[in-house]
């Protein structure tokens, strides 16, 4: 390899403004004359309107707009981030306000006021009748025969999503044994630092709208804002401040229609800011997920038939959930090799809020049911759970059945290995010597608490190609100072993406990481289109952009130096800002000079390179994550003890970055196999746990020992080598905690999250 | 009815007209305009507003304007700014340890106090001390490995100690605006 700044651990592009709290998230500004947004939401999960009036609101002083269903455009719109692409499926079921509420939190009417009090009490002062509908909080209830509809769709199932390869009934029918379970993943939020959806609206005297909002998708969300307000997609202007977190919250439109109309309204500036509770009750979840999955499989450890029905309660509204069926069969598909594999993916609308993206995008639902029940094949086969996978992922040279392209590179057995010895496994699954190792830590064979370890695989994509466009545009600029811009459109929530991009930009260039400046903040009047934060997709398609860019400008440059040294441009090198011909080293020039003479010689021009494209490929990526954990079979309590991460990323670019962003990954995995879950009352509706002292995320208390090691098993088509890592440290974190507790004290919990109550009845049931 | 209090923020004065319910997190955010402090939950729940009153870190949504009042207050732009960063600060950004930034300022504040207090914790005690700032981005392990080597820095460099020993004159000489 031998990078300069490409495997650095440099500080981030954005760590000094933010840790002196200088960073001027879209929550922390101000405009002149600036009034503050409010949406008034429903109580009820299910009920049509019958009347509304806001005679009294509009006639309180200091409002300046109130919106009904009324007042919107009647252009139906979806709000996910997709772009027009042959996997997404976009069933347009909501207006920016609606006259039939469909959860607990839909927003029915919007006001804008000089602040915040007065916007309250407009609020109060909307008189609205309901005739309200039952409530459907399951798919089961949903999908009843006599179930009223909560959209037109029949029995409330927006899609069905058959797939058949080969003939499954012929791979039972081979099968020494077949297993059939039944696993149940529940809502979970993303639940980022800054509350999910805060945007400033500003209108202005030429008919367009400019909206600061804290989002991952600037183009995407420009697009479907401007179609929802029945404006052309350049009238619409986004601006992407720093991001408080997203982890796919932000993936498509949140409230900047809302925003967007109120100020187009009040002719004046608006800021719209949800608060922590309105961030649950109103804002995308995880989808909850009822997976039925029945395997057929040799007594060698060889499959021959899988299948999974999939029930995916996408709430409300449409948004991802028809599209998100693709991935979720892709998931499955792609696991483990079979000649015979059937998905049936049914997407049902409930009354609880819509469904998104989070992390991971139905992948940790469906490695939680596979590698859950992987585990019990193993163990009633007798086989080793290590040898089970390794004999049946997918490897390098074979074609990944989630992108139907060849896997370019697979670090999984490496990861395997490495992860393996450094939990202790080969010691901690032997029961006697366990049952030393334990003594050793001062438990005795008739202590209530057990320790068990388990691990779990998964595969996770660079992007979503082909089933989704993955365009990205990049400018590099050379100024006359030999240092350089990288104009993009730098949609970054934390993940560190504009710091990678940086390092490629630099790297190709042969200037200094200090000497190359991104465009910290997005602008779709600035930088070309990008699909955005998605699919784990910065480091790979936004890097192959930024490295083409880069590499452009390059060319320009080291043609010139090659007229002013007099030698051919392909034997010059350039490192560290300064261009040397190989075989004479002491030949040089600096780029600073070669730019200056570019801008202010005999044809003064800038050198400029810019790429707008979509990557050559999909890469997948592979982890194999290790836990493990104590029981406690008196209180039920399951403490993670530790978690050992091995991810093959391709090449890391910044491995402080990638480290990070699997140890927040699994963070986010404890909770949701422990302790996470947005519960509804059953009758009502009404959420239960909309804040942070029911709704359990876990503090440094909490978390457990996470060591991390990086498999570089480095892509062909990715920059440098680089695949992904955005979403992967989640993936497998609930199963293999699952598989843990099933090694300490046997029992299989088939429904997050592993709660103490589950554990104790589970127990009981095993001793009885 | 809206009174007129002051407030020492960052070793300055300010006058404000604020009503009694106003929180001081709204009034550092709104009226001072100091930004850095963040809102996460408004219940006390997630840690992003805290703030040092007396030297001791708070959740400043739960605290009264009002009762503020004679209080030292230090907000995270009285920690470092353009003249440099705390060690604390410069720890974080070393290690990797801030990703989306929505948490650091509070967690700046927080483990400020625990140094201030007690210079050379153990892990537990650092982790225990965060346990009120959430943060969903970084699953804390390089903020604590962060927090622990500003500690190392100070049991081995008298100097940092001295330094710090007078972390109030160091808040009020980097006042923010
Ligand atoms: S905003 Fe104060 S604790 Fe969350
Ligand atoms: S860095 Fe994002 S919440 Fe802590």
């Amino acid at each position: 390899m031998g990078y300069a700044v490409v495997g650095q651990r440099v500080p981030r592009v954005d760590a000094r403004e933010k840790v002196s709290g200088r960073a001027l998230f879209t929550g922390d500004m101000t405009l002149p004359h600036m009034l503050v947004g409010k949406v008034l939401r429903s109580p009820y999960a299910h009920a049509q309107i019958v009347r509304i009036d806001t005679t009294k609101a509009r006639s309180l002083p200091g409002v300046k707009a109130v919106l009904t269903f009324e007042d919107v455009p009647k252009i139906p719109w979806n709000s996910a981030g997709f772009p027009p692409s042959p996997g997404a499926i976009l069933m347009e079921d909501q207006y920016i306000l609606t006259d039939k509420v469909r959860y607990v939190g839909d927003g029915l009417a919007a006001v804008a006021a000089v602040d915040e009090e007065t916007a309250n009490r407009a609020l109060e002062l909307i008189e609205v009748e309901y005739e309200v509908l039952p409530a459907l909080m399951d798919m089961e209830a949903a999908m009843a025969e006599d179930a009223p509809l909560i959209h037109a769709a029949p029995q409330n199932v927006m899609a069905h999503m058959p797939i058949v390869i080969g003939d499954v009934d012929q791979g039972f029918a081979d099968a020494d044994i077949v297993f059939e379970d039944t696993y149940y993943v529940p809502k979970v939020y993303q639940v980022s630092m800054e509350p999910c959806g805060v945007a400033m609206a500003a209108p202005d005297m030429d008919g367009r709208v400019t909206i600061w909002t804290s989002t991952q998708m600037p183009h995407l969300v420009r697009g479907i804002t401007a179609h929802a307000l029945g404006l052309s997609t350049s009238q619409v202007r986004i601006i992407k401040p720093p991001v408080g977190g997203a982890f796919g919250s932000r993936l498509g439109v949140v409230n900047e229609p809302i925003a967007a109309l109120l100020a187009i309204k009040a002719g004046k500036p608006v800021m719209l800011k949800y608060s922590r509770e309105e961030s649950f009750l109103a804002t995308e979840s995880r989808h909850p997920i009822k997976m039925i999955l029945k395997t057929g499989i040799k007594k060698d450890g060889t499959f021959t038939a899988r299948q999974m029905t999939a029930y995916i309660d996408g709430g409300a509204y449409a948004t991802h959930t028809p599209s998100f069926a693709g991935p979720v069969a892709g998931w499955f598909l792609a696991m483990y090799k079979s000649p015979n594999i059937k998905v049936d993916n049914y997407s049902v609308y409930t009354n609880s809020t819509q469904c998104g993206a989070f992390r991971g995008y139905g992948n940790p639902q469906v490695v939680f049911a596979v590698e859950s029940q992987v585990d019990d094949i193993a163990a009633a086969l007798g086989l080793d759970p290590l040898e089970i996978r390794l004999k049946n992922h997918p490897c390098a040279g074979e074609v990944w059945m989630w992108s139907s392209w060849v896997i370019e590179s697979c670090g999984l057995d490496e990861g395997i290995k490495r992860a393996s010895e450094a939990i202790g496994w080969g010691e901690k699954r032997n029961k006697q010597e366990r049952l030393e190792y334990a003594q050793g830590n001062g438990i005795t064979a008739d202590s209530t608490k057990k320790r068990g370890v388990g691990m779990a695989y998964m595969m996770h994509v660079s992007g979503a190609r082909p089933m989704l466009h993955e365009t990205s545009a990049a400018v590099v600029k050379i100024n006359e100072d030999g240092k350089a811009n990288l104009i993009y459109s730098n949609s970054d929530c934390g993940q560190g993406a504009g710091t990678a991009l940086t390092q490629v930009a630099a790297e190709e260039l042969g200037l200094n990481y200090e000497d190359v400046f991104i465009t910290k903040t997005a602008d779709t009047d600035v930088a070309g289109f990008d699909i955005g934060s998605h699919a784990s997709r910065q480091a790979y398609s936004g890097g192959n952009a930024v490295k083409k860019a880069a590499a452009a400008a390059k060319e320009k440059l080291l043609a010139m130096a090659s007229e002013i040294l007099e030698v051919p441009a392909a034997d010059l090198e350039v490192a560290e800002g300064m261009i040397r011909v190989r075989q004479e080293p002491e030949r040089e020039i600096s780029v600073a000079e070669v730019s200056h003479k570019a801008h202010f010689g005999s044809h003064g021009h800038q050198i400029i390179g810019a790429v707008s494209e979509e990557p050559p490929g999909n890469p997948p990526v592979y982890a194999a994550q290790f836990v493990e954990v104590e029981v406690d079979t008196e209180t039920g309590v399951i403490e993670v003890l530790k978690v050992v991460a091995a991810h093959d990323v391709g090449t890391a670019i910044n491995p402080a970055v990638v480290e990070g962003q699997i140890e927040g990954a699994i963070q986010q995995g404890i909770g949701y196999a422990l302790t996470e879950e947005y519960r509804y009352h059953p009758g009502t509706g009404k959420p239960l746990n909309a804040n942070f002292t029911d709704y359990k995320i876990l503090t440094a208390v909490d978390m457990p020992e996470v060591e991390t090691i990086l498999v570089e098993a480095s892509s062909e088509s990715g920059p440098f080598g680089a695949k992904s890592v955005g979403e992967s440290g989640l993936v497998a974190t609930a199963a293999a905690i699952a598989n843990a507790v099933y090694d300490a004290v046997g029992i299989r919990i088939k429904e997050l999250p592993l709660t103490p109550e589950k554990v104790l009845a589970a127990l009981e049931q095993k001793g009885n | 009815m809206k009174r007129e209090i002051v407030l020492k923020v960052n070793g300055e004065s300010y006058q404000v007209y604020v009503s009694p319910e106003k929180m001081l997190l709204d009034v550092i955010r709104e009226d001072l305009q100091l930004t850095g402090t963040k809102k996460g939950c408004e219940a006390g729940e997630c840690g992003a507003c805290t703030v040092l009153m007396d030297g001791r870190p708070v959740n400043s949504c739960m605290v009264l304007a009002f009762d503020a009042v004679g209080r030292e207050i230090v907000t995270i732009e009285g920690v470092g700014g353009l003249e440099g960063l705390h060690p604390i600060q410069e720890a974080l950004v070393e290690h990797g340890a801030v990703q989306c930034g929505y948490c650091t300022p509070g967690i700046v504040m927080t483990a400020k106090a625990l140094l201030d207090s007690d210079p050379n914790p153990t892990e537990e005690e650092v982790r225990k001390a965060l346990a009120g700032n959430l943060c969903r981005c970084t699953g804390y392990v390089k903020i604590v490995e962060a927090v622990m080597d500003v500690s190392k820095q100070i049991s081995e460099s008298p100097e940092l100690r001295e330094k710090l020993s007078q972390s109030q004159e160091f808040g009020a000489k980097t006042v923010g605006r």
